[in-house]
C-alpha cells in the first residue's frame, strides 16, 4: 500500500506498526502471523504549492 | 488483504461483489448486535486498545462506543485544527466522525462516507447525540462521492484493505484532497503474497 500512495503522488509517506494490534481468535491471530498481516498507522502529504519537493 | 488485489481480473469482478456483501454483512453485524465476540476485538476494548482518550470514549454515545471496529488510531497523527474539513472514509457507526468533529469544532466540516445507507444514517445519529454534526454520504471508497480538492484530511480506520481496487482508491485520496493535504489511515497491510484461496474467500475479507 506504501507504493500505492508513492505512485499516485503523496509525499512524505510515512507508516509505523499499531502497538498491541492482534486478533481476539488465537487461529485467525496465527495465521495472521504466518502472512506477516499486521495493523499500520500511515500518514501522508498532497503535495501544496508551498510543500517543496 | 494485500495489495496483491490492488488490480482486479475480469475474472475477480463477481467475486468483487461478493465479497463487498460479506464486508457489509459483517460491519452491519457489528453495528447491530455489538454484544457479540467477533474474530477481531471491537468496542470500547479495541478502542482503548488503540490509545484512544478515556475522555472521548466517555463523551461520546455509547452506541458509536460499540460498534467501533478500527485497527488503530488515526487520531494520533492527524493534527486536526478548527475549520478544517475532514473527511472519513468508511466512518461506520461514527465514533471517529464524532472525534474528529470535537477537533475541528463549529468552524470545521466532517463529511463521512460509508457503503452502508443505515451506518450513514446511524453515524449522523451519533454525531447529534454527541452535539455535533456530520454529513455521511452513500458511496465507496472506489469513487468517492465529493468534489475534487475539497477536503483538508483524510482518515479512515481499517477500511482500504477491504477494496479490491487500492490502486484506485488511493487515486481517489489524491483527487478529494486539497494540495496540501494529508491523510492519517490505519490498516491492514500483510508482508506475504495471499494465496488465491484466501483472496477468494469472503470471510477471511470481512476478517
Amino acid at each position: 500500500m506504501f507504493t500505492l500512495f508513492d505512485h499516485a503522488g503523496f509525499k512524505r509517506v510515512k507508516s509505523a506498526v499499531v502497538p498491541g494490534f492482534r486478533f481476539r481468535k488465537a487461529s485467525t491471530q496465527d495465521s495472521a502471523e504466518a502472512f506477516g498481516v499486521k495493523a499500520v498507522m500511515m500518514t501522508a502529504l498532497k503535495p501544496g504549492e508551498d510543500s517543496g519537493p | 488483504m494485500s495489495d496483491l488485489a490492488a488490480q482486479p481480473s475480469v475474472e475477480q469482478a463477481p467475486l468483487e461483489g461478493v465479497i463487498k456483501g460479506e464486508v457489509l454483512r459483517m460491519y452491519q453485524e457489528v453495528a447491530d448486535h455489538p454484544e457479540q465476540e467477533f474474530h477481531f476485538f471491537h468496542g470500547r476494548e479495541a478502542a482503548e486498545m488503540f490509545g484512544y482518550e478515556r475522555e472521548w470514549l466517555e463523551r461520546a454515545p455509547a452506541g458509536a462506543v460499540a460498534s467501533f471496529a478500527g485497527v488503530g488510531n488515526p487520531h494520533l497523527r492527524s493534527h486536526l485544527q478548527p475549520g478544517e474539513t475532514v473527511l472519513d472514509l468508511g466512518s461506520g457507526a461514527g465514533l471517529d466522525s464524532i472525534i474528529a468533529g470535537w477537533q475541528v469544532g463549529p468552524t470545521g466540516h466532517v463529511l463521512g462516507v460509508d457503503l452502508n445507507p443505515h451506518m450513514c444514517a446511524k453515524a449522523e445519529a451519533h454525531a447529534a447525540l454527541a452535539g455535533g454534526t456530520m454529513e455521511c454520504r452513500k458511496g465507496t471508497m472506489e469513487d468517492i462521492p465529493l468534489p475534487d480538492a475539497s477536503v483538508d484530511v483524510i482518515i479512515s480506520n481499517g477500511v482500504i484493505n477491504l477494496s479490491f481496487r487500492k490502486r484506485r482508491v488511493i487515486g481517489e485520496l489524491y483527487r478529494v484532497l486539497k494540495a496540501g493535504g494529508r491523510v492519517s489511515i490505519a490498516d491492514i497491510v500483510s508482508a506475504k503474497q495471499l494465496s488465491q484461496s484466501i483472496v477468494n474467500d469472503p470471510k477471511l475479507w470481512a476478517s
